[in-house]
């Protein structure tokens, strides 16, 4: 084999690589396996005990909504919606960056989201999953749920009624959790026969044997997986954009002030990949660091993930500022008053003036260099996004619905403990989720990197007579 | 015991002569070779899909992408007959004198029900063409097959019944191969 060559860039005008050092194939395969082979750390075991002790309050406090029944939330009438659809929406939109990169992204053959894929992708899932539990404990009793959600021919000989947009919502999630799971799992075959044929103990080899499938790298399977992956990537793509607007539905097609506007969908998908790419950046940072993979996750990718967030942090921006337009050139009193008054001023309005100053100034940093390749200035914003993003959705949630039309109806909102425990917990459940994730699976896809490195040595011997410096 | 199986319970143990090869390029001609030398059953292994893999094995046109049409359409039209059936002709609900066929609100969930059903057929489809999971393979006998999943470029020729094992193993080292082992399936 030639000798590879030293510094791995796609891009003739961008120096900086993709892949960093002299690797082969062996090792990529050697480097992005290691983590899982070496013994969990301390620092593991420390995450772990506290995201377990955080998974225990969700244990507590759906038990409790379950004993108890909703009414042990702080939802009232008019807020009838309140932390429940809140941290659905939230962690709905977590999953979206996952489903970007690795469906948008493949398709439009961004070489950098090679790296980053097999980890959005599960943070996708664990956040799908999050997000599931919201509506199902909201309907109070989650063991009739099938009853109220899915189109089957019950003893209530009703059928659901198609024409609301929570039904779609619950064909737009559950598809889309399905075909997150099913591109994860395709992805990961080759990883983990790759794991398999690695591994050093017979019960590590047969355990990844079971879930390898029998993958033998066969070229005529790989024919047609090339084309199986790349299909279910198209077929995520236009779920990027639905499943949002699906949920910005929910909102849209209402008359209440601050929810019926046609901005939604766009604003919502936009708001959705920001906070996704939030959440990316707030775990890769230290993954990278610590699961020895600053190899392929470079500053570059981090880079990359900066200018997404600052793209889609100014197309929030902009659906903040057409809201506030429409609302004062519509000449609507109640939409006026919406977004003037109740929210700028409303008791609610330390949580706007959080949302405005979390996701329209904060990622302002990022227009500058030294705002992106500063790692540590970079999760902090990462995180206060990820705050910001909760905020909007409180922001249109609770505070326009607890200043409708009637002031007779007005009534303020106050989460109770079990809201809270709840919302805590599904971080916890999420957190556990991704730290056995990181344990088990290689948390880079193995087989893409190597295919890239690949492509790009092959690209740089091809190209070299003309651009070699 | 191994490579046995003339205990005349009639199993006949397919062998393969598996040759590695130095580099992906390697591997490529040497499948053309091989091929050209008049053997069937010929696959390649390798731990990531190689350009100009389909060319080199004389694929057809993958079948996956057909599959997934079909599956999408077949979830449109299921989609769309449901909510027609039930909210048309087996329980018309009256809301807001909204006509019981509402062709802008079907939309959303017959959209989703072709991704889902496109998507499903994407996946198990493939798992159904290739045939897996199979969990044994007699070429997981050879040692060194291990590195296919790892840093390895493989080329494995299966002996057809009653053929020459001599005659293919010349020719997977004619074809350029660095180092051939000989495996039979195992009777269990």
């Amino acid at each position: 084999m030639a000798a590879p060559h030293p510094v791995i860039s796609s891009d003739p005008l961008d120096p900086r690589p993709l892949i960093e050092g002299k690797q082969t194939d062996q090792t990529i395969n050697d480097s992005l396996l290691e983590h899982v082979w070496r013994g969990a750390g301390k620092g593991w075991w420390a995450l772990f005990g506290i995201a377990l002790s955080a998974l225990g309050l969700l244990v507590i406090s759906i038990s409790y909504t379950l004993y108890k029944g909703i009414g042990s939330w702080g939802n009232n009438i008019p807020v009838g919606w309140a932390f429940g659809i809140i941290n659905f929406v939230w962690w709905i939109g977590i999953g979206h960056a996952g489903t970007l990169i690795s469906a948008i992204l493949l398709l439009l053959q961004q070489k950098w989201r090679t790296s980053i894929n097999r980890f959005a992708e599960a943070m996708t899932l664990f956040a799908v999953i999050c997000a599931l539990l919201f509506p199902l404990l909201h309907t109070g009793r989650p063991w009739f749920a099938a009853y109220w959600l899915m189109p089957y021919p019950s003893v209530q000989g009703i059928w659901p009624q198609f024409k609301s947009p929570l039904t779609w919502d619950v064909f737009a999630v559950s598809t889309y959790f399905t075909i997150s799971l099913l591109f994860w799992f395709l992805g990961l075959v080759p990883d983990l026969a790759a794991l398999r044929d690695s591994s050093k103990s017979p019960t590590k080899r047969f355990i990844y044997g079971i879930f390898a499938l029998g993958w033998r790298g066969s070229g005529r399977h790989w024919a047609e997986y090339k084309w199986s992956y790349v299909l279910l990537a198209g077929l995520s793509t236009p779920l990027v954009l639905s499943v949002h607007t699906i949920v910005s539905f929910d909102f849209a097609t209402s008359v209440l002030p601050g929810w019926h506007t046609t901005i939604f969908p766009p604003y919502f998908v936009a708001g959705a990949v920001f906070s996704g790419f939030a959440m990316v950046v707030t775990w890769i940072i230290p993954a990278r660091e610590f699961l020895g993979l600053k190899h392929v996750v470079t500053a570059k990718h981090i880079e990359m993930m900066c200018k997404v967030m600052l793209a889609t942090g100014m197309i929030v921006t902009y659906g903040y500022v057409m809201e506030h337009f429409i609302a004062w050139y519509s000449g609507d009193p109640y939409e006026f008053a919406q977004f003037f008054l109740v929210r700028q001023r409303g008791p609610m309005s330390r949580i706007y003036w959080l949302m405005v100053f979390c996701n329209c100034v904060v990622p302002q940093i990022f227009w500058t260099k030294r705002g992106r390749t500063n790692l540590p200035v970079v999760w902090i914003a990462a995180i206060l996004i990820n705050v910001g993003m909760w905020c909007e959705r409180f922001n249109i949630i609770v505070t326009s619905l607890h200043r409708d039309f009637l002031p007779s109806k007005w009534e303020n909102y106050a989460p109770t403990w079990v809201d809270i425990s709840l919302f805590i917990g599904t971080i916890g459940l999420f957190s556990t989720l991704f730290l056995l994730f990181l344990k088990f699976v290689p948390a880079v896809a193995v087989t893409e990197v190597k295919e890239l490195r690949h492509e790009l040595e092959h690209a740089g011997h091809g190209a070299g007579g003309e651009n070699h410096a | 015991m191994s490579g046995g199986g003339e205990h005349g319970s009639g199993f006949v143990p397919r062998r393969f002569v598996i040759g590695q090869f130095a580099t992906a390029d390697a591997l490529l001609a040497g499948t053309r070779k091989v091929r050209e030398a008049g053997n069937k059953g010929v696959d390649t292994h390798t731990p990531y899909p190689l350009h100009g893999l389909e060319d080199a094995l004389g694929l057809g046109r993958p079948k996956i992408p057909t599959l997934v049409l079909l599956g999408a359409i077949a979830g449109a039209c299921i989609a769309y007959a449901m909510i027609y059936y039930m909210n048309v002709i087996d329980f018309p609900i009256n809301v807001a004198n909204r006509p019981p066929h509402s062709p802008p609100t079907n939309l959303p969930i017959t959209f989703e029900l072709a991704v889902l059903l496109g998507g499903t057929t994407s996946f198990f489809g493939f798992f159904a063409l290739a045939g897996l999971p199979k969990p044994y393979h007699p070429i997981f006998e050879a040692e060194f097959f291990t590195r296919a999943s790892i840093d390895g470029f493989f080329l494995s020729v299966e002996v057809p019944a009653g053929g020459s094992v001599e005659k293919v193993e010349a020719d997977v080292k004619g074809a350029g191969a660095v180092e051939i082992q000989t495996v039979a399936e195992s009777e269990r």
